[in-house]
């Protein structure tokens, strides 16, 4: 696949899919204002999708909508990070915390590909993932010196999610044309500002981070391989799509 | 179990019946927190409303939430309701501060070394948000008001003034300006987009 679209792909796909996850805490969440704060920033994820799903269409991919509802599993390019269902808020706001650790060292990376309408998109969305690391840290570090109840249980949420979020440096074949065209700095070097960002906020509190090394990452998302959990996803979130694809409300 | 139209709800797994009540704990509501917000560079802080929160980090979190996202904003302030002093309500048209006993010099003047800087906030109007007017340096919540008074009190109306020790306020960074300016297109968030008049003209005809 041309580079750009790639990575565009990649990027559009981890925000549909996680932003349609986090939502589905909407009117569960454990107190009113943290329900306000998640589902707010879910649906600040769908419009990140949008925006890079409209970057996707001006070169020449179909509309938002139809990428959005009509591919199947196999067809999306997330990470399976992303996908996993919400489970327990400990694993959600874990989740929430690794991956748009990497989203904001992405975006910021962004802000000067060579490629200048993705750049000045994420020069926008940039800011916005800087609140959600805030809203992320000030959970983890909160939770994260806690009662021994919640010590354990973020603990635990962690060594579970880490190999997960390890797959979403997971590289495609375009990635040396995408370093070497100044696309982006790559996963790599990426994931390298990651462990630092990671490592920084975890050091606060009484958990422990793994050595990364030893773990092996969940890959495939990039290339279509999914866990089970994606497709009844995508048929839900398709629903009304489905049944009517000129609805509008 | 629990069965509903929300796929969410079922995967919940909820028990059809609900479970015996419980007795309710005491104390269970977290301290509240009054949030200041500046709607553009350059304005005064003013004061926006309360949140719920165990702490003001979250206190900060809630408050971006419930407060910055309908309106524009570039900046916030965060303060436990605990720590802010309040004067009595003076009339509309006057100033309270004519109102306050006057302390002697010598304590509103106390030694440098138990100085501290305050934030002083003044409700020009009944119903109307307290907004920001400065800082001054003082021995205690009572001599910072005196101090206010040398400061701002000549400013009319003052209905009621607001003190707050500078260290009990938490502020947004100036790092993290761009923490407020989100993408533009967000007509979707707005109650407006969802125009639905013609639509139930048309399903009235219908029906």
């Amino acid at each position: 696949m041309n580079p750009t679209l790639d990575l565009l792909y990649r990027l559009a796909d981890d925000q549909l899919i996680l932003g349609h996850r986090n939502s589905e805490w909407n009117g569960l969440g454990p107190i009113l204002e943290e329900d306000i704060a998640f589902s707010s920033m879910a649906q600040d994820k769908l419009g990140h999708s949008l925006q890079l799903y409209t970057l996707l269409h001006e070169l020449g991919e179909a509309e938002p909508d139809t990428v959005a509802f009509t591919r199947n599993a196999p067809q999306f390019h997330c990470c399976q990070l992303t996908e996993l269902p919400i489970g327990e808020y400990d694993f959600s706001l874990i989740r929430h915390f690794l991956f748009d650790h990497a989203e904001l060292l992405r975006f910021e990376a962004l802000a000067d590909s060579s490629y200048e309408p993705l750049a000045l998109v994420a020069r926008k969305i940039k800011g916005e993932l800087k609140y959600h690391v805030l809203h992320a840290n000030t959970w983890v570090k909160r939770l994260g010196t806690a009662t021994e109840e919640a010590i354990e249980r973020m603990q635990a949420a962690l060594e579970f999610t880490l190999p997960y979020a390890l797959g979403i440096f997971e590289t495609t074949d375009a990635e040396p044309e995408i370093i070497s065209s100044g696309l982006f700095i790559g996963e790599k070097e990426l994931q390298t500002r990651w462990e630092a960002s990671v490592s920084k906020v975890l050091a606060q509190t009484a958990l422990t981070l793994p050595d990364l090394r030893t773990l092996t990452p969940v890959a495939g998302g990039r290339h279509g391989q999914h866990t089970e959990h994606l497709q009844p996803l995508l048929d839900e979130m398709a629903e009304v799509f489905r049944l009517d694809p000129t609805a509008d409300w | 179990m629990l069965s509903s139209f929300d796929p969410r709800i079922n995967r919940l797994e909820l028990p059809d019946a609900p479970s015996i009540p419980t007795d309710k704990v005491a104390l269970d509501q977290f301290p509240t927190y009054e949030v200041f917000h500046q709607r553009k560079e350059n304005a005064a802080y003013a004061y926006v409303g309360p949140v719920h929160a165990p702490e003001a980090d979250v206190a900060f979190l809630f408050a971006k939430e419930q407060f910055s996202r309908r309106f524009p904003c570039t900046g916030m302030w965060v303060a436990p309701t605990s720590a802010i002093q309040v004067t009595p309500y003076g009339n509309d048209q006057e100033s309270v501060y004519n109102l306050l006993p006057l302390l002697p010099v010598e304590s509103a003047t106390a030694d440098a070394t138990g100085q501290q800087a305050y934030d002083i906030f003044h409700l020009k109007k009944r119903g109307k948000a307290h907004a920001h007017v400065g800082q001054v340096s003082a021995s205690s919540p009572e001599a910072a008001l005196q101090a206010a008074k040398a400061a701002f009190g000549d400013q009319r109306p003052v209905v009621n003034v607001w003190v707050i020790r500078s260290a009990d306020l938490l502020r947004s960074d100036d790092e993290d300006r761009d923490m407020w300016t989100t993408t533009p297109d967000k007509k979707y968030r707005e109650a407006i987009s969802y125009k639905v008049q013609d639509r139930i003209d048309r399903f009235k005809q219908e029906g």
